[in-house]
């Protein structure tokens, strides 16, 4: 329909833990990254005049937006950067330099970004647009994640509800890792049909992100991209942490384990013994007894 | 009869209920602003009535049994009763597993004193409306047969494990049921073997199906339009909470690997179990799919039964799908607005201005959130950001999780 | 796409026609190409217009000093799309964005233009010199709002268009305005009394929306722009400014030159800026100038119109929620009018009154864009189809009634002395596939002009071998 008007809203959420790796290796990566980020945002807001952006911060206390920031919206062109451009840039490190001077140092640093919580707040963020969007227009979001720390099982259940929300409003969840393979996020973008990608070189993040996160969902089809990873699917035992093929579900809650246990450590129910099953179960009840 | 005791009145036998109180104009004497008032509360009982934490029957078995009598060919719904319960069974059946992942369901119908099973329990959707589909054209004859179907019903469920739940939902539009004996000793049988079933009415109630319903513990409801229809299917998308007598056990699962581009040349093109006995244009050779890891037979989507050893194969993702039953959000506290509430919305940032008169708290975070929010983040989110995003808090919602 | 109604297509029936920046570009001389990429705000005009894969293919080349081969840049496209790789190469090489270079190996390969490159990557990185009317201002005393802006912008256009519909409010706009409008053929000076009237042109740019009709306006202003004394590169290099600045902001006019404040002025008559005096220092910019050459990617068009007000119904009634005269004439073009009240116009849509549009040039597609792009905000909820199909159908079907005769051109062949010669001419052009129309009856042929020397030279041969 010509009255229909297409939007894309891109959230970067960028993980400016100190902490991370490679940032405790080298101070300036942290810079570096911040700067190919902005660079990569103001390209988004360049594609077209429709384009929206919100940048995130999170690290291991919180997270919080910092574009667009409504304290900070005037601006006055310095040199021949777009104004639009420009405002991006200096309300982003801004924010940046207010939020980690705000870290408070009596907890420990080296615990684990908070992504779930920032890919939770990106929601809530998107779902408002989608409300106050007026008839006519369709929003396309995405959210693209830029971490180069690990993503920790602890988050897991905020994960998973994230990544199912996500996938049922229709946003796309592209991950770009800076220092390891991220299991659980890989996951998040295969449900949500996004892309992942570990970035081999650090000092080509830019190009990286030009090449693989610019392209908005519609076109990626069309343009020749890396293939889709092998997602690992397989669940790791409640009891080990271990990754199983086969392992016994506890009926009321879910919990996984790796051998049969008379009582679960998640939901304390008792089990009953395999005893006498009907029919259906023979199978299952010879493969039982051949674990014990 | 015990249960007839304690059922609540029928509307017309309560006292007036003034509803036009409670609509108040506003100072233009508009009624928008209370209207949405209304609806707002509305949806906050709606989510105070969820518990969070109870035991709810995970592994779903669920009977559908359609009314295919002449009753349906009644046009009160639109187009027909049959047309209209088709449609909105197939929005039903796509959301059922969206929500309940490992669970399974069949479909029965009942025409001319006969039950007809057309779908035997299985966890594959797209089988279920296929067979919806092919329903439109069905001829619709004769009586139902309420015995009948539940017996067929009955037959099938007997044979599940202990740990799973048993539910029949019954959609009947006749005033009528031919069975071929007493339908009370199959409710008994029903009550002992931990049956619940649950009956819409799409005409009027009758007494037999509220018998049934409300001695299996399930709900008895009539349909007043389509709407309405939809809200009453939608309530048992959510597990009921299950019954004491459910025994709970531990079940074997398969977490079949991702077949995808497998290493080098050696992903050879196969026909995957799932389609290897049709014989129509979806069965094509694929070198994608998951591997069960008991038989290695290929399966093209999960969740699935193995078709070759019975193993039920899911992936990760699809159990924790029904994590947020177990751990849900717990109800925010309603605060009026005031000038010491932070100033925006810590979900969305939507900087709050007068004309909000509430805002929500979380107890454990103290974040405080927009109406909009609130409802987002308790009905599709299940994660509070507040507390996602606080290093003290943001494990006590999983803590029983110790996750993998 | 294809079902889009843009501008373009709109105007093609009858020869107007609304170029978009790239083909306003295109045909400008080369050497004007490359002044204009001088300057950052053109450089980020001309990318925003390039399609999407384009686009991608620049800023994959924006950091890279080489020239890059053509055959690792055709692999970028994926192979089923090729045809479109095709058409992204030959817009980039149309407008100059790259040039073609040999790569040491000796093969084809192809390099961003130095001058594009090093602007558009100061539009996104900043460097440089900052654009001229973005000096340091004081706080203006009274800030004008962004409500403000938009009505005082609709309401100078507004000005123009009533002025070209001949209604009552025909002061406030100067001689400058009407000898553009006259030199865009949207007006023509009457035969008898010389006072300009409106041509067939003139309706059809009534019925585009507003962001084409300015863009078109404007176009036709910089054709005359260099008979003004102007510069074309200054003005074009600020219409752009203004294109990306921001709505509600004020800008200095500190340190513009004598003829970007004569090209100022002129904006500030049709609306495109406001300024509160003429010397004030300051101009806001307003929506009409903002993302001007926005051809595809065009902004929401409530933004630019506020709210839709026309209701089409099935039974082709159609009611306009406005008090304004102008819209009011305009659905009187191709509308009948039953009842006005206050601030609602009843209409319907007849035969009668849609043909009689018909014949003063307008198109059916016409008609149907401006209801479709003015619909009701609850006709838009309602949707899609934002129109009722029947009226859509029935109204390009009263235009295809007006093209049941179908014009070819052809040599008549009659008074055959026998009706044997008669059916062997015919059946020769029958044969040949060049046959229009016969009688029996009449004995006469028709058969079209390309074929009559044949058919010519075969009677000839013929009437000689009867004889």
């Amino acid at each position: 329909m010509a009255s229909e008007v297409d939007k894309s809203l891109l959230i970067i959420i960028l993980d400016v833990n100190l902490s991370q790796r490679i940032v405790r290796q080298e101070t300036k990566v942290l810079t570096q990254c911040l700067d190919s980020t902005i660079v990569f945002a103001n390209a988004h807001l360049m594609q077209k005049s429709n384009n929206q952006l919100a940048v995130m911060a999170c690290h291991a206390h919180g997270s919080l937006f910092l574009y667009p920031d409504e304290k900070h919206s005037e601006v006055r062109q310095i040199d021949g950067q777009y104004e639009r451009f420009t405002l991006v840039e200096r309300s982003v490190r801004q924010r940046l330099q207010e939020a980690i001077s705000e870290i408070r140092t009596d907890r420990p640093l080296n615990s684990e970004s908070l992504i779930a919580g920032a890919l939770s707040m990106a929601l809530c963020y998107v779902s408002r647009l989608e409300r106050e969007k007026v008839a006519g227009e369709k929003l396309n979001s995405r959210i693209l994640v830029i971490t180069a720390s690990n993503d920790s099982a602890s988050q897991y259940m905020n994960y998973m509800n994230v990544f199912f929300t996500a996938q049922k409003m229709g946003l796309i969840l592209d991950v770009c890792s800076l220092d390891q393979e991220l299991t659980l996020l890989q996951q998040g973008c295969d449900i949500t049909g996004g892309n992942y990608l570990k970035v081999a070189q650090l000092s080509g993040l830019l190009q990286y992100l030009l090449w693989v996160f610019l392209p908005d969902p519609s076109i990626r089809s069309k343009l020749v991209l890396p293939p889709p990873v092998k997602v690992d699917y397989r669940a790791a035992c409640f009891c080990h942490q271990e990754l199983v093929d086969i392992g016994y579900v506890c009926s009321v809650c879910l919990s996984i384990f790796c051998k049969f246990s008379p009582i679960c450590t998640t939901c304390h129910t008792v089990f009953k013994m395999p005893g006498p099953m009907p029919l259906k179960m023979k199978k299952k009840k010879k493969n039982i007894d051949a674990v014990h | 009869m015990a249960e007839e005791e304690d059922e609540k009145e029928y509307r017309w036998e309560t006292g007036y209920e003034k509803t036009w109180e409670a609509i108040k104009e506003d100072d233009h004497g508009m009624l928008e602003a209370s209207v949405a008032d209304i609806i707002h509360k509305a949806k906050r009982k709606r989510q105070s009535e969820r518990k969070g934490g109870a035991r709810l029957g995970m592994m779903r078995h669920l009977f559908i049994i359609l009314d295919c009598s002449a009753s349906m060919m009644n046009q009160d719904l639109k187009p027909t009763r049959l047309l209209c319960s088709i449609k909105l069974l197939e929005d039903f059946v796509d959301e059922f597993f969206y929500q309940n992942p490992i669970s399974q369901m069949g479909i029965i119908v009942t025409r001319n004193k006969r039950a007809e099973k057309i779908s035997d329990l299985t966890g594959n959707p797209k089988k279920h409306i296929k067979e919806l589909q092919n329903l439109q054209h069905t001829a619709l004859t004769g009586e139902p047969s309420l015995q009948n179907s539940l017996e067929l019903a009955l037959k099938s469920l007997r044979l599940l494990p202990s740990h799973a739940s048993r539910e029949i939902l019954i959609l009947i539009g006749s005033l009528t049921t031919c069975d071929p004996g007493d339908i009370n000793p199959l409710i008994k049988t029903m009550k002992v073997e931990g049956v619940r079933c649950s009956v819409i009415g799409l005409a009027a109630e009758l007494c037999v199906c509220k018998r049934i319903a409300s001695a299996t513990g399930g709900e008895h409801s009539v349909v007043l339009d389509d709407k309405h229809y939809k809200e009453q299917l939608n309530a048992h998308i959510d597990p009921p909470p299950a019954t004491t007598r459910l025994d709970a056990a531990l079940v074997k699962m398969g977490f079949p690997h991702h077949a995808l581009h497998n290493s080098t040349t050696d992903a050879a093109m196969t026909v995957c179990m799932c389609h290897a006995e049709s014989t129509d244009e979806s069965s094509r050779l694929m070198s994608t799919g998951y591997l069960c890891p008991q038989c290695l037979s290929k399966h093209c989507e999960l969740p699935v039964e193995c078709r070759a050893c019975g193993l039920t194969l899911v992936s990760a993702p699809h159990l924790a799908r029904s994590y947020h039953y177990l751990f849900p959000v717990k109800p925010f506290r309603e605060i009026a607005y005031e000038s010491n509430t932070p100033s925006s919305c810590f979900g969305c940032q939507k900087s709050f201005s007068n004309t909000e008169k509430k805002v929500y708290i979380c107890d454990k975070c103290m974040n405080v959130f927009c109406v909009d929010c609130e409802i987002f983040i308790h009905e599709s989110l299940h994660t509070c950001p507040g507390c996602a995003n606080n290093p003290d808090t943001f494990l006590k919602n999983a803590d029983s999780l110790p996750a993998t | 796409m294809s079902n889009t109604i843009s501008g373009k297509n709109l105007l093609r029936p009858t020869g107007l026609r609304c170029k978009n920046l790239h083909e306003y570009l295109k045909s400008r001389p080369p050497d004007i190409l490359n002044k204009l990429y001088h300057n950052p705000p053109i450089c980020l005009a001309v990318f925003r217009e390039l399609s999407e894969i384009a686009r991608h293919y620049v800023m994959r080349l924006l950091f890279v000093e080489q020239p890059v081969p053509q055959a690792v840049i055709a692999s970028w496209c994926s192979k089923l799309h090729s045809e479109e790789h095709q058409r992204v190469v030959q817009v980039l090489n149309e407008l100059n964005v790259w040039n073609e270079a040999s790569i040491p190996g000796g093969l084809p390969g192809w390099i961003l233009n130095s001058t594009f490159k090093k602007n558009l990557k100061i539009v996104l990185l900043g460097g440089g010199k900052p654009w001229t009317m973005s000096n340091q201002l004081e706080t203006d005393s009274k800030p004008r709002d962004v409500a403000f802006l938009d009505s005082y912008a609709l309401e100078r256009w507004e000005c123009v268009l009533h002025y070209m519909v001949g209604s009552q409010q025909q002061e406030g706009i100067s001689a400058d305005a009407v000898r553009i409008l006259l030199h865009a053929g949207l007006m023509k000076l009457d035969e008898e009394d010389g006072s300009p009237v409106i041509t067939q042109a003139g309706f059809q740019f009534l019925l585009l929306d507003t962001a084409s009709q300015v863009w078109y306006f404007i176009l036709q202003y910089l054709d005359t722009i260099e008979a003004r004394g102007l510069d074309l590169v200054e003005c074009l290099t600020f219409l752009f400014q203004l294109n990306f600045s921001t709505l509600g902001k004020d800008y200095s006019t500190e340190g513009m030159s004598e003829g970007l404040l004569t090209f100022l002025q002129h904006l500030r008559e049709f609306g495109l800026v406001y300024q509160r005096k003429r010397k004030a220092g300051r101009f806001y910019p307003t929506r009409l100038a903002l993302n001007i050459a926005t051809g595809q990617n065009k902004p929401l068009s409530s933004d630019l119109e506020k709210e839709g007000y026309i209701v089409v119904e099935t039974n082709y009634r159609v009611y306009a929620y406005t008090n304004s005269n102008l819209q009011v004439a305009l659905l009187g073009l191709f509308c009948e009018m039953l009842y006005r009240f206050p601030n609602l116009v009843v209409s319907i849509l007849t035969r009668d009154s849609v043909r009689q549009a018909l014949k003063s040039g307008i198109t059916a597609a016409q008609i149907v864009g401006y209801l479709r792009q003015h619909a009701h905000s609850k006709m838009i909820e309602a949707g899609p189809p934002t129109l009722p199909p029947t009226i859509a159908d029935q109204i390009k079907l009263w235009e295809n009634e007006r093209n049941r005769f179908l014009f070819s051109e052809g040599v008549l062949y009659s008074q055959f002395l026998s009706q044997t010669d008669f059916e062997v001419l015919r059946d020769y052009a029958l044969n040949t596939g060049v046959l229009i129309w016969q009688s029996e009856r009449k004995r006469t042929v028709v058969v079209t002009k390309a074929g009559h020397d044949d058919v010519k030279r075969f009677w000839k041969r013929y009437t000689k071998g009867s004889n």
